[in-house]
């Protein structure tokens, strides 16, 4: 059980640090869209465990990127606490939901709504619409993670193998 | 209790994820950037609107309060729009008054009526000025208008003035446009007629008649007033009906001229006329 944390602690924790750090090198378009590396983990980690358990990981890991990153503190950690919560709602017994088409799609659904959370308040008192925001930034941004999330489907884990994936 | 725990248990994901939100946003405020003085203020400004909807609901008992101070505060403001509004006409009338006195006239005593009767046959007004002003027997009284009457009578503080709508008063008048001549009369009833006027003049409704220079107590030209109606009054004469300019109801400030008629003047006619 404590290996199990101490491993999405560290899966958190090397993934913030790819984020702060080499994501840049995928980035697209003038905007700087990445994908949300870390994002993945924390709606991989609420699917198997739940919605308390993905919330409180979803903040933690918000807050340390709100921390390394110094200029908007809360924000991610809000979106995040937001996002786990919401794939939280997913966890089911035996982990269907992180099986291939089904994984994709919360991925992309949670990523809308941690995007929305963080963009529509970030944004604020600038001079750019709801519809602007939307298209450039949190539609682009979930595609993009929810592409890069497919990794983890052609990379099956030891679990999946073993029942055949 | 036992069923509140079961409750809270019940509610322990939202809870825990209200908590969450709750830190992050209290993090969030704590920044100081664009984004978050634009969010403060939209805050501010929800929280105010909720606040003036509350402060919609009525208290009873303090409206009844603000009520009465609002009639208080209507009642004082009412006296008081009266007050500026009286003063505010009396301004506009003697300003006309003082303008008309440096235009025209040199050696008026100014002075307010306090008393007047209009629906006798012999009307008089009680003027505020008397012999302690220089106001004598036969003083012309004016006003911007046109003419008022004679003083008839005067004491040391007051005097008293037969007005034209006085049954006693004869004046010498003339039509100002042809020089026609004739004499000023009240009928005792409610015209003013200017007697005196052959069926064959040209006298016509709007011809304002003006006092004439064979008075021996009004100074030659003060407006009288207008012609108002004419007819034939006889074989002879024409009725000649006259409104005055002045308008003896709402009259209130007048001036007595320094006008004396010329004893020589007098003396000489009327001993002519006992020949």
């Amino acid at each position: 059980m404590t290996v199990k944390y101490i491993k999405y602690l560290a899966i958190i924790v090397v993934l913030i640090l790819v984020q702060k750090t080499l994501i840049w090198l995928i980035s697209l378009s003038s905007l700087n869209i990445t994908p949300d590396l870390v994002l993945i983990a924390v709606v991989y980690i609420s699917i198997s465990e739940g919605k308390i358990f993905g919330s409180i990981t979803g903040f933690i890991a918000g807050l340390t990127i709100d921390l390394i990153s110094g200029s908007f503190l809360g924000l991610m950690a809000l979106s995040y606490s937001i996002t786990g919560f919401v794939a939280g709602v997913f966890f089911t017994e035996g982990d269907k939901n992180l099986s291939k088409i089904n994984f994709l799609v919360i991925i992309f659904l949670c990523s809308i709504v941690s995007n929305l959370v963080y963009y529509v308040i970030y944004f604020q008192g600038l001079a750019l619409n709801f519809f602007e925001i939307f298209s450039k930034y949190i539609l682009t941004t979930s595609t993009y993670t929810t592409i890069v999330s497919i990794v983890y489907i052609i990379f099956p884990g030891k679990k999946a193998l073993k029942e055949g994936y | 209790m036992k069923k509140l725990g079961i409750f809270i248990l019940d509610l322990k994901e939202y809870i825990t994820l209200a908590v969450l939100i709750v830190i992050s946003l209290v993090l969030i405020f704590l920044n100081d950037n664009p984004q978050i003085r634009f969010l403060r203020a939209a805050a501010i400004t929800s929280f105010g609107t909720v606040q003036s909807g509350i402060s919609a609901i009525p208290n009873v008992f303090e409206m009844e309060k603000e009520n009465k101070e609002l009639r208080e505060d209507n009642i004082k403001l009412a006296n008081e729009i009266s007050s500026l509004k009286e003063s505010k006409l009396e301004n506009i009338r003697l300003s006309r008054l003082l303008n008309f006195k440096e235009k025209i006239i040199p050696g008026v005593i100014s002075g307010k009526i306090i008393n007047k009767s209009l629906l006798q046959t012999r009307n008089t007004i009680t003027l505020n000025v008397g012999e302690n002003d220089s106001v004598a027997i036969n003083m012309p009284v004016i006003t911007d208008d046109g003419l008022v009457g004679r003083i008839v009578s005067t004491s040391r503080n007051y005097s008293i003035a037969q007005i034209i709508y006085n049954k006693d008063m004869r004046i010498t008048v003339k039509v100002q446009r042809n020089r026609l001549d004739g004499i000023l009369s009240y009928d005792g009833v409610s015209n003013l007629m200017v007697n005196n006027i052959q069926k064959s003049a040209d006298v016509n409704v709007g011809d304002v008649i003006i006092t004439s220079e064979y008075s021996n107590i009004y100074p030659p030209g003060i407006p009288v007033g207008t012609v108002s109606e004419t007819g034939n009054l006889d074989n002879l004469f024409k009725k000649v009906v006259v409104t005055p300019l002045v308008n003896f109801l709402t009259l209130e400030e007048i001036f007595v001229l320094k006008f004396v008629s010329s004893k020589e003047r007098s003396e000489l006619e009327k001993a002519f006329q006992k020949k």
